[in-house]
């Protein structure tokens, strides 16, 4: 018992202990930032604005474009790719596709943008 | 063979579980943990937890029943991911918020939009809840003929002796490999159901025509009291002896069984078309028939692609990422993960609207994907493979419903009655089994798909302001954050009730409350800045604002 050593711990099941640590967890006091810190956050959450809103545009022609289009066009119906019709194929395989590629092109580019602390990423 | 399936499920779940736990009992593993986590593995885990009953029963039961168009319900809950990776992952992560109502304490220093907050997770909870039990219960039922409400019963104490059993949601672990299990146990019998149905099935399934004759004698079994409208003379059996059916409308009492012989004339059932027909094909969803399918399908993608980002289970799950990056990273690499799954419920939906389109006529088409095999072979192969989606069914329902419980009764515990001890939070998810179990006994004959976008619509209209403008606005102040909560949600409550309870009138009405959506969210959106705007935000806000966006190398 009184052997020397790391202290101590409670030791909970990860669940229980995010639960009892939710208390503690957030941050009341309001939060300080440095004047260097703050003008660096400042350049990045303006990069980073701009590109969620491109990221966003993409997702809009995806998910509002692509309906649109199919409303009309129906005679996507009647055109068949591998004996599968082009409307089918633009809702069940098409937009997945898209989706990977701009999550991988947003992500990319966030990362840039905190490398570079908010220079634009070229 | 099935029950042992289901159950091996369980038992694999919950020894996962106990490793999990087991493997942490000292206290700096414990700490470490969850800090090594890399972002493939929690992206697992949150497509784990994400694929629900509805993804994996739900969306091809929607395919029989509304066409080709209820595929754009797995885009939409992707897309939701691109939108929560573009928005909110990182900032949020960084926080230290694990939930909503936290965030709205962290960002706001409001204890009013905390607890209103909590009432929102209340909500969202229960709407995504209910179709998990339900969908339990019809599993169950039509794998082992139990009556509905033993299913449901059953899918209640194996949630809560999970829970009881205690840290099993905790491992990430249990998660990804939640997640692993699901995706083979879908994409398996998928392959296996192309390959075994023939060319003719194939061709069929790619080339629909309308169902309006039996093509061979079919049994149809009826959960719920229904009206079939008979258009040609028809003779049926209906347990006694044979009837002869002239054209008029038949009431169709609860439990009974009618069979039809080969080539009968399909009856019109009340509110939906048959599988196979031109308005079927169409890749656009016309839900309740409003005749909008454009406005449906657009609201519909509203719901699901900004309400992702407010689920209480998801939300939590992020916090496993160690910081900011890779809470994004695990955002990205979820898009990938869901997406591969997404493939394959286009499958179940044409396959089974060409063998068996007479769900439509019960209602039962959320029982696509375990009626198929059997019809395919009704040999060990089938029922091998009706096991196998049994058990990958319960696992969805499984994961998912473990995690909106702790989100549940940790919004009750903590938020509602805070002070509350361990013993409260341990007793919190079994009263929300409780009621959970008793809300579903009467909700069998709502969708699953329908009632979880509810809950999908009711987070966008309410989180996805909050979070949005919380993370990128620094205007934003604690009135306007209650206002525009408030408006969205007795907006989105109000017409999911009105659709739900009342019946949903004719038309243009029937799209906007259906699917309402694309009304609430900017209207939540509006009251938002409106108000925030005749207020002034606290003089800190702005660098608590801009505190989310700075990356970890610096702060």
């Amino acid at each position: 018992m009184s052997r020397k050593g790391p202290k101590r711990t409670t030791v909970a099941s990860p669940q229980t202990r995010l639960a009892m640590a939710r208390r503690s967890a957030v941050r009341t006091e309001p939060p300080h930032l440095g004047r260097a810190d703050l003008e660096r956050a400042r350049r990045i959450r303006r990069v980073q604005l701009r590109a969620a809103l491109t990221a966003l545009a993409l997702l809009t022609v995806v998910v509002v474009g692509l309906p649109l289009l199919l409303a009309a066009l129906p005679e996507l119906d009647d055109v068949r790719l591998a004996g599968i019709r082009v409307s089918w194929l633009a809702v069940a395989v098409l937009p997945y596709g898209a989706l990977v590629a701009i999550a991988v092109v947003q992500l990319r580019r966030a990362e840039r943008v905190e490398r570079n602390g908010g220079e634009e990423p070229r | 063979m099935i029950g042992a399936a289901i159950l091996l499920v369980v038992v694999i779940t919950l020894l996962i579980g106990a490793r999990g736990v087991a493997a942490m009992r000292s206290t700096s593993d414990f700490l470490v943990a969850s800090r090594r986590i890399s972002p493939t593995l929690n992206a697992a885990a949150v497509s784990g937890e994400y694929l629900s009953a509805a993804s994996f029963l739900g969306v091809a039961g929607l395919v029989v029943k509304d066409g080709i168009g209820a595929l754009w319900y797995p885009v939409g809950f992707t897309a939701g991911y691109v939108a929560m990776l573009a928005l909110v992952a990182a900032p949020m992560r960084r926080t230290g918020a694990l939930t909503v109502p936290d965030f709205a304490e962290a960002r706001l220093g409001s204890r009013r939009l905390r607890t209103l907050s909590a009432v929102v997770v209340l909500v969202i909870a229960t709407l995504y809840l209910v179709p998990q039990f339900k969908a339990a219960g019809q599993v169950l039922r039509v794998v082992s003929g139990t009556p509905y409400w033993v299913g449901v019963v059953v899918a209640g104490v194996a949630v809560s002796v999970t829970l009881a059993l205690g840290g099993m949601r905790a491992a990430t672990y249990v998660q990804a490999f939640q997640f692993v299990l699901k995706l083979l146990l879908f994409v398996g019998p998928a392959i296996w159901l192309v390959t075994a149905v023939g060319p003719t099935v194939r061709a069929a399934a790619l080339e629909p025509v309308e169902f309006t004759r039996f093509a061979h004698e079919t049994p149809v079994q009826f959960r719920f009291a229904t009206t079939l409208t008979v258009t040609e003379p028809t003779t049926v059996d209906d347990g006694g002896a044979p009837r002869k059916l002239v054209p008029g409308e038949y009431p169709v009492e609860a439990g009974t069984t009618w069979t039809f012989p080969t080539g009968a004339d399909v009856p019109d059932v009340g509110g939906s078309l048959p599988p196979g027909g031109d308005a079927w094909t169409r890749p656009l969803l016309d839900t309740d028939g409003g005749g909008h399918p454009v406005l449906s399908t657009l609201s519909l993608l509203m719901a699901l692609v900004l309400g992702t980002m407010g689920l209480p289970h998801i939300i939590v799950r992020f916090h496993t990422s160690p910081d900011g990056r890779s809470a994004r990273r695990t955002a990205a690499i979820t898009v990938a993960l869901l997406s591969a799954f997404y493939l394959f419920p286009v499958i179940y939906g044409t396959l089974g609207a060409v063998l068996v389109p007479e769900l439509y006529l019960s209602g039962d088409t959320d029982t696509v994907v375990v009626a198929l095999p059997q019809r395919v072979d009704s040999g060990f192969t089938g029922v091998a493979v009706t096991a196998m989606l049994s058990a990958g069914a319960f696992a969805a329902f499984l994961a998912t419903s473990l995690g909106l419980l702790l989100a549940l009764s940790s919004a009750v515990a903590h938020d509602l009655l805070p002070g509350a001890g361990l013993r409260r939070l341990r007793l919190a998810p079994l009263a929300g089994a409780v009621v959970i179990v008793a809300l579903a006994l009467p909700a069998v004959n709502i969708d699953v798909g329908v009632l979880v976008t509810a809950a999908f619509a009711v987070a966008a209209a309410t989180f996805c302001p909050l979070l949005v403008l919380g993370i990128w606005w620094p205007r934003l102040t604690a009135v306007g954050a209650v206002a525009g909560v408030v408006v969205g949600l007795l907006a989105s409550v109000g017409a999911i009730g009105v659709d739900l309870f009342l019946g949903a009138p004719e038309g243009l009405a029937a799209s906007l409350l259906g699917q309402p959506a694309l009304w609430t969210v900017p209207l939540a959106f509006a009251v938002m800045v409106g108000v925030s705007l005749r207020g002034r935000p606290p003089a800190w806000a702005a660098a608590a604002t801009l505190r989310l966006h700075l990356d970890e190398a610096t702060t």
